[in-house]
């Protein structure tokens, strides 16, 4: 499944958890106040009621109950303030001999309840009554309150509260929103870059601006594209010099061909030129050939499963068989010493087989008649060394090079062979060196450890 | 003409060296780049086919060399590289045109007779001299508007004449210009090759100054 994106998970997580605080601390805050509210109009209907207590409720009348009401009535169109406050005196017969003219005529005798806070249920409405006896203990004193005024007063107050909070959360909620997108915008513009980017583009992201966390992922890339950019400039070269070396074989052919086309009265010539195409073609397909080992050799580094015991005595025994009858054309003879340790042990047979054939085939291919190859197996050490060859100090310098070939060749050859040994044994942690000394010529392959 | 050819690829060098000298050239070919260098002193040459990539001594050297001592045949370049730079260095170090390989045989042709026709003050590429005329490219021989077949050793000695219209050419001379160094040379073969021009395109084409040589002169 796809998942949101990481900003937008942010936001929702951050605005979820922010209301949720807020509702817990509106809850909170409300039960808070409701109790300090309640505990307070507690104390001011007890003192209310002590304070009905303290009178003489002997001398009470029904006039004084009508006179009581009128000044009520008074008090109330002065004031529209309904504290929604009661209060009724019982005798001890449980009449009410005296009440508020509103509320507390239909509060209910109760001498169950005395010197005690209740809950009351009274005309469908929830009420708080206390009861206390009047000084002379002869009266019932009552008085009640509304809940619903206190849960009023409280909400209020809790209300009061928790605006501003409210504001704040809203505040709070946008500068989420604008500090996570803020935040991400780097991200969001690495994505672009990345996205609108052209493919042959490999030049390195930059890395200011970028947080912490997010520039290991910007260095990894450029690490990436710095060697897809090496891996695409050695190839260009690659084929480039390729390019090059293959117009020399094909200006040979074509011009043969020419030389063909002009010879049809003119056998001797005519033949001439047929040989000279069928050098040249094996020339160019020895080319092609090399060429396609050298590109083929990056593939084989990368199979790490073809690695195995390599079985030096076997590859070169093979090697040697094949090219006896060359050799032997031209009296060559072998001399081999190839039990001691390698240069390697571990590796893949088939390029260590490459390398080898590689020097042999050179060794051949460049030794004067009668000479002899040896072929030398010794303390990590492979040499192929063949006399009768004398080169130059600034040839012995450039052999390896890609395409290089001493001056004056007769033989044909790529130009390859070297730069493939060289680059197996490079893989393999192998240094190569070249020595002419006393007409012998030696490449010496050596582990560098 | 006599063409002095430096490459050092076997199977290109063979196949210029056969090709042209089926194409009526006379050509000295050196594989390596400091004989190539001295042989342009030893004889004369029409012209000089150069590969840049040589052993011994590098093309550009060489014909450096060349210019400083003065030596001013037409150089015809051959190059490997596509790159404009190396041609704009082969240029200015005095060659006269280039061929990038793969080239065919009969584009060399061709620019080595429009480098020679330079050389030799002519505007146009045929040669003509009073009803003779000769087309360097095909080595097309008329007399008026019949077709005339000559040997290839015909063909070049008139060839070297017209070029050389009203100047005395020695025997010596034209022996150097139409043969190589690998042909073997009969002691009268200038006189045969004259005789027979004479008898395939009228007496009068070539006079004979006496113990000097051959003209072809305008009357």
């Amino acid at each position: 499944m796809k998942k949101l994106s990481l900003r937008l998970r942010l936001i929702v997580f951050f605005t979820g958890i922010s209301c949720l605080i807020w509702v817990i601390a509106g809850a909170l805050s409300w039960h808070e106040t409701k109790e300090k509210v309640d505990e307070f109009f507690d104390t001011y209907q007890m003192l209310l009621a002590r304070q009905l207590a303290a009178s003489d409720w002997n001398i009470i009348s029904p006039e004084t109950q009508q006179r009581t009401n009128k000044i009520i009535k008074n008090i109330k169109n002065a004031d529209e303030e309904d504290e929604a406050i009661g209060f009724a005196v019982f005798n001890q017969d449980g009449r009410i001999i005296f009440h508020d003219n509103e509320n507390g005529r239909y509060f209910h005798f109760d001498n169950q309840d005395e010197g005690r806070f209740v809950n009351l249920k009274i005309d469908d409405e929830d009420w708080r009554i206390v009861f206390i006896k009047s000084a002379d203990e002869k009266f019932l004193i009552a008085v009640g309150q509304e809940l619903e005024y206190r849960n009023d007063i409280a909400l209020d107050m809790a209300e009061e509260f928790m605006l501003p909070w409210g504001g704040g959360l809203l505040l709070l909620l946008i500068l989420i929103v604008f500090m996570i997108s803020r935040e991400f915008a780097p991200l969001r513009k690495l994505a672009f870059d990345l996205h609108f980017r052209k493919t042959e583009d490999l030049s390195p992201l930059p890395e200011d601006g970028i947080p912490q966390e997010i520039l290991p992922l910007i260095r990894a890339l450029n690490v990436q594209f710095a060697q897809i950019d090496e891996l695409l400039k050695r190839e260009r070269s690659f084929i480039s010099d390729s390019a090059h070396e293959l117009r020399s074989p094909l200006t040979a052919l074509k011009v043969q061909l020419e030389v063909l086309r002009l010879s049809i009265d003119d056998e001797a010539s005519r033949n001439n030129a047929m040989q000279k195409l069928e050098i040249g073609i094996e020339r160019s397909a020895r080319l092609v050939e090399q060429l396609l080992a050298l590109s083929r050799l990056e593939a084989s580094f990368e199979q790490e499963s073809d690695k195995q015991q390599i079985n030096w005595p076997q590859i070169i025994n093979i090697l040697k068989e094949e090219y006896t009858p060359a050799a032997e054309s031209k009296n060559i003879a072998f001399k081999l010493d190839v039990n001691g340790t390698p240069p390697f042990d571990n590796g893949n047979q088939t390029l260590a087989a490459l390398m080898v054939r590689n020097l042999l085939d050179n060794a051949i291919k460049y030794s004067h008649k009668e000479a002899t190859i040896e072929i030398m197996i010794k303390n990590k050490e492979l040499i192929v060394s063949n006399s009768g060859i004398d080169l130059d100090k600034d040839t012995l310098t450039r052999l390896g090079e890609r395409f290089f070939r001493p001056a004056g060749q007769k033989e044909t050859g790529s130009g390859l062979g070297l730069s493939i040994v060289l680059r197996i044994a490079d893989f393999y942690g192998c240094k190569v060196s070249f020595d002419n000394k006393d007409g012998k010529f030696s490449v010496s392959i050596k582990t560098k450890n | 003409m006599r063409i002095l050819l430096i490459e050092d690829d076997n199977l290109i060098g063979d196949g210029l060296k056969t090709g042209l000298e089926k194409l009526g050239f006379t050509i000295d070919w050196f594989t390596d780049g400091l004989d190539g260098q001295e042989a342009l002193y030893q004889a004369p040459y029409e012209a000089v086919i150069l590969d840049l990539g040589l052993p011994g001594r590098d093309g550009l050297s060489i014909l450096k060399e060349w210019r400083n001592k003065k030596r001013l045949e037409p150089v015809l370049i051959l190059t490997a590289r596509g790159d404009v730079d190396q041609r704009i260095a082969g240029l200015n170090s005095g060659a006269d045109d280039y061929l990038g390989k793969p080239f065919s045989l009969l584009e060399v042709q061709a620019r080595l007779n429009a480098l020679i026709r330079r050389q030799s003050g002519q505007l146009t590429p045929k040669l003509s001299f009073k009803d003779v005329s000769f087309d360097p490219q095909t080595k097309k021989v008329c007399k008026g508007e019949k077709e005339i077949t000559l040997s290839p050793k015909e063909t070049a000695l008139l060839e070297l004449l017209l070029h050389n219209k009203n100047k005395v050419m020695s025997k010596e001379v034209i022996e150097n210009k139409i043969y190589s160094w690998d042909d073997e040379v009969q002691s009268n073969a200038v006189e045969v090759h004259v005789h027979n021009l004479r008898k395939k395109l009228g007496k009068d084409i070539i006079k004979t100054i006496n113990k000097i040589g051959y003209i072809m002169e305008d009357a």
